[in-house]
């Protein structure tokens, strides 16, 4: 028996994510196990690599421009998808302040790119590059690893801080161990929340803060041990944060020891660990927020979940692409995929309700969702 | 006996002035060395510590206020010519046909730029004294609305576009773009722009629109400058493009042609990196024209003649069918006309080596120049008729408009504004200030390196001892009163003096600057006000927490763990307030491998946050490079105690300065 996504299943398949995220405005949630996936399927990657010009095999971040551009980094410089499909690449000599991209983001406003690098933060706008280092302005520390921007701020994670950048006043707010909860200066990742900016610190758990009132929250993992969760669904995986993400009041915590996810509206936490969920792996490297869902980038694929419904993406030993479906009150589904990821060292995604794209370690993946011309893409379960 | 006792008496009495005069001197001296942390120091002025107070500098005092017309915005029908006053606080309003001024408005603020929506009904006002724009009725000239922008913006450009009605804002001081919508007025975006946004013009009925900065960026000591124009969505608020006019710097005017889809800007080829000696062959400054074209090319050509120059290029325009451009040039007192169609025909034939060649040739000029417009003083901003036959040249320094006939080229008249302020010194020694005919062929003048007596944010090569390699930092002139002696080297006593017989040598290469205009140059500096660096709605302000700790730290007198910080070390000793200097040489350890001597002068730092670069050969970038790459052995400053918190604190007071 073959295993399709019919064209009325990829149309329902849009409608219950289209519904999923609607559910924020109270809509009432369908039952666990109920009604058709909520997750969007990928029905066959597009890869690129080094031949398209990517300048690396490895590919640290992806970031799709909302003028459509899609934006990588790469452990050689920044690198633009051209019309003709091939990549051009941004280096040091055009005013980037290091090869090593770790993380991109875009101001909203102006349309302008921030560049997390290894050797500070580089601003592109219009064409022009403007690094900001530790030297020569406020950033606490050139080791950027994530950025972000929110509300005319620009906030960078870095390796001895976070930095605000308030780009009104020019003027940086770093925020560490001397003036916050944190109990300690190194910070991977920042996500903007609801009028709160969320610190993701490498052993400080979750950090977060309103800009507003100046005021600090630290959520640290409830049992304080590292390898092993002690107590499920009660706050931080680990207090070892490698990212945090959030959208339409989602909160979600990667780390090398699992996965959590903390719903800001009802202020309760959910875990996972490999093994026991259908979590890919415990080394969770990013997580993509796009409403409900969390893109969860590991060692070994992708997961993406709404905390309830899974859809994994592996490569099996012999490079084929892999997807299993994970409902609640029903087996998993296994089905192969006539396309297969580049690598399943995932180091980041960007997605939105239409396509995904995914940073692995052997080059860029354009994820394409099922629709009614390629249903065939996915064969049946092995 | 009388006459030994006489002698005893005059004997004694000597003794004791002579204890009095010695004993007194040498403590003096003593206090002086205590307080300054200076063995070395020599007997000084006790002025150089006790300064007095910032209110009775020239530039605090009251002053005569004058007409001079600044931006200019003509009515759909062409019948009306709406002029900012922006030293008088007040818009003019004149009848194109009679020349008389009708009606005046305060404004309040330094209203400065205009623009008017496209039925002609609201005047839009960029005051740029109070980071402000205003909406006044033209009916009648009442202020119907007011909102806060960036610092001192200096011009406004209204624009349909896909999104509704845009106002687009040059905000010079704080170095970005508001975007507004008009109705109701409110601040829709702001975008960082180059260094000091001045000008901006609207391309393709409002799909994007160029922005003019009028200062280069400052990418490293030896490399050279270049302004940059910013390209914007209005629609959006995304920043489309930034060109860079290599070499450039002083762009502040800036026109769309209608026609040939180009933007002009205006601008100097500054060759700051070239021993100065060589101004008598023209290398320093030349007066140019950037042509931008649709695809993102900019070519450079020359107003300059070979042996004739016309500094300070400021306002441009274009005729309404494209064919000719008018470039207004403040030091030399011309509207110089240029013939776009001819070079439209070079560009479509020209090499890239050719067109980057261009602005070296000073006989190029020959080609498109059609005429030269004598004007009265200092033609600064300029507007066309709608039917583009008359053009109206504001004659800053005069308080007029001179009206010219754009098919004879023939001046028609004047509206008369005020009365240039003739007996006013201070208006005489601007004059002096933004007159180019002191220097060689009247290739710059002062405003040339100091435009609004501010830096240019570059160094020159001040010593010809090399090419490059010996660059001296352009130091503001604003607020210098009272921070004599003046020069990096600290030699020169008095404004005269520094502005005198060896300053014409050295850099005019000419006949020194007459005794009385060099007084009047003198009172003009001298009256220069601080410029302002933060927010008008911050001044006077109390401090912020962080610029509060900044204070602290500048005041600090022990470090954290109690240990006394040296005297010599501590920033308030040596930028002493109220003006922030101790007007002493001091050794901060940035001695070049070709300066001969390890000191210099202190400068003052009152609005520091603006004058970027730092040190005395512009090395530093940023006021934070100045402790994160050129501090050593904790010489300027004991900074080594500081996190990188503190330096932060630190940089954030000193910008409230």
């Amino acid at each position: 028996m073959k295993n399709r996504l019919s064209p009325p299943f990829a149309i329902v398949i849009g409608l219950a994510s289209a519904l999923s995220h609607a559910q924020g405005m109270n809509a009432p949630a369908p039952a666990p196990g109920a009604g058709p996936l909520p997750i969007p399927v990928v029905s066959r990657f597009e890869n690129f690599g080094e031949k398209d010009g990517i300048p690396s095999h490895k590919v640290h971040c992806v970031l799709k421009a909302s003028d459509g551009r899609i934006w990588i980094g790469t452990p050689n410089g920044l690198c633009v998808r051209q019309d003709n499909g091939t990549f051009r690449r941004y280096g040091t000599e055009d005013g980037l302040s290091h090869l090593t991209v770790l993380s991109i983001a875009e101001d909203p406003a102006t349309g302008d790119l921030w560049i997390a690098t290894l050797q500070g933060l580089t601003r592109l706008s219009g064409g022009r590059f403007t690094a900001f280092t530790q030297t020569n302005s406020g950033l606490p520390n050139n080791v950027v690893y994530g950025v972000a921007v929110a509300e005319g701020t620009v906030w960078a994670a870095t390796a001895a801080g976070t930095g605000a950048y308030d780009l009104r006043t020019r003027a940086w707010k770093p925020y560490d161990q001397t003036n916050t909860v944190m109990n300690e200066p190194w910070c991977y990742a920042v996500a903007p929340g609801k009028g709160v900016i969320y610190l993701g610190v490498w052993a400080g758990g979750v950090v977060e803060h309103d800009p507003h009132t100046g005021t600090f929250k630290a959520y640290r993992d409830p049992d304080g041990e590292f390898h092993i969760a002690l107590a499920t669904d009660s706050g931080p995986i680990v207090d070892v944060t490698s990212w945090v993400a959030y959208d339409q009041g989602i909160l979600w915590q990667g780390s090398y020891f699992g996965l959590a996810r903390y719903n800001t509206g009802s202020a309760t936490w959910r875990t996972w660990v490999q093994d026991k969920t259908p979590l890919l792996s415990n080394f969770v490297n990013t997580v993509f927020a796009h409403g409900r869902l969390g893109w969860v980038s590991t060692d070994r694929g992708v997961s993406v979940t709404d905390g309830d419904n899974w859809v994994n993406y592996l490569v099996d030993k012999e490079g084929r692409g892999v997807v299993r479906i994970y409902r609640p009150g029903k087996p998993p589904e296994t089905r192969m995929m006539t396309t297969a990821l580049p690598d399943g060292f995932i180091m980041a995604v960007w997605a939105d309700d239409h396509e995904a794209w995914f940073a692995t370690s052997n080059g860029l993946s354009h994820g394409v969702f099922t629709v009614s011309s390629d249903s065939s893409a996915l064969t049946s379960n092995p | 006996m009388n006459l030994k006792r006489s002698l005893f008496a005059v004997t004694t009495a000597a003794l004791a002035f002579s204890v009095v005069v010695l004993g007194g001197g040498y403590g003096l001296r003593a206090h002086q060395r205590i307080r300054s942390g200076r063995p070395d120091l020599g007997l000084v002025s006790c002025t150089h510590c006790h300064q007095g107070s910032l209110n009775k500098m020239p530039w605090a005092k009251a002053r005569p206020h004058h007409d001079s017309p600044g931006g200019m915005v003509l009515s759909p029908d062409g019948k009306r010519l709406f002029i900012a006053l922006d030293d008088k606080d007040e818009v003019a309003e004149a009848d194109v046909a009679t020349l008389a001024v009708l009606r005046r408005a305060k404004v309040p603020g330094g209203p400065f730029g205009l623009a008017l929506d496209a039925q002609g009904e609201r005047l839009f006002v960029a005051c740029q004294h109070v980071d402000q724009v205003a909406v006044l009725d033209t009916s009648d000239l009442a202020e119907k609305a007011r909102v806060s922008v960036g610092v001192r913006p200096t011009d406004i450009a209204f624009c349909p576009t896909r999104g509704g009605e845009r106002l687009v804002v040059t905000n010079s001081g704080s170095d970005d773009i508001s975007i507004l919508s008009p109705s109701p007025l409110a601040e829709v975006a702001r975008v960082a722009g180059g260094r000091e946004p001045y000008a901006a013009t609207v391309v393709d009925g409002g799909r994007c629109v160029y922005v003019a900065n009028r200062m280069a960026v400052h990418d490293g000591q030896l490399a050279p400058p270049a302004s940059e124009v910013t390209v914007l969505d209005p629609a959006s608020g995304h920043i489309v493009n930034r060109l860079a006019l290599d070499s450039a710097h002083m762009a502040e005017g800036i026109a769309a042609v209608p026609k040939k889809g180009w933007v002009l800007n205006t601008m100097i080829r500054v060759r700051n990196l070239v021993p100065i000696t060589q101004v008598k062959d023209g290398w320093v400054m030349a007066s140019g024209l950037a042509i931008s074209q649709a695809d993102g090319a900019v070519t450079q050509v020359p107003l300059d003649e070979a042996n004739a120059s016309f500094s300070d290029p400021s306002g441009v325009v274009a005729s309404p069918d494209g064919r000719r451009a008018f470039v207004a040039s403040g030091g030399s007192d011309v509207v110089t006309v240029v013939d776009l169609d001819w070079l439209n025909s070079w560009l479509s034939r020209a090499s890239p080596a050719d067109r980057g060649d261009a602005i070296m040739d000073m006989a190029f000029s020959y080609h498109y120049v059609l005429a030269r417009i004598p004007t009265g003083c200092n033609p600064k901003h300029l507007a066309l008729s709608p039917d583009g036959s008359r053009l109206f040249v504001a004659e800053r320094l005069d308080d007029s408009v001179l009206v010219v006939d754009t098919a004879s080229l023939k001046p028609l008249g004047r509206i008369v504004l005020g009365d240039g302020g003739r007996n006013d010194p201070i208006r005489q020694g601007e004059r002096v200030f933004t007159r180019a005919r002191y220097t060689f062929q009247g290739g710059f003048d002062c405003r040339s390196c100091h435009a609004d007596g501010h830096v240019d944010g570059l160094s020159y090569d001040f010593d010809g001892s090399g090419v490059g390699d010996n660059l001296l930092d352009n130091r503001s002139l604003c607020g210098v009163a009272g921070t004599e002696p003046f020069k990096w080297n600290g030699r020169n006593p008095t404004l005269q003096f520094q502005d005198g017989p060896r300053f014409a040598r050295v850099l005019m290469r000419t006949d020194p600057i007459p005794d009385p205009q060099l007084d009047e140059l003198a009172t003009f500096i001298l009256h220069l006000p601080p410029t302002r660096t933060i927010p008008w709605d911050q001044v006077g302000k109390p401090l912020t927490p962080a610029q509060q700790r900044g204070r602290d730290l500048f005041f600090a007198t022990k470090r954290p763990n109690g240990t006394p910080i040296p005297r010599s070390r501590q920033c308030q000793v040596c930028h002493r307030p109220p003006l922030y200097t101790n007007r002493l040489i001091a050794s901060v350890g940035t001695q070049g491998r070709r300066d001969p001597k390890e000191g210099f002068d202190t400068p003052h730092l009152i609005g520091v946050g603006a004058s970027a670069p730092y040190l005395h050969d512009g090395r530093a970038r940023t006021l934070e490079e100045i402790w994160t790459v050129y501090q050593i052995d904790d010489l300027h400053g004991v900074s080594s105690y500081w996190t990188k918190l503190q330096l932060n604190d630190m940089v954030e007071y000193l910008r409230t300065l």
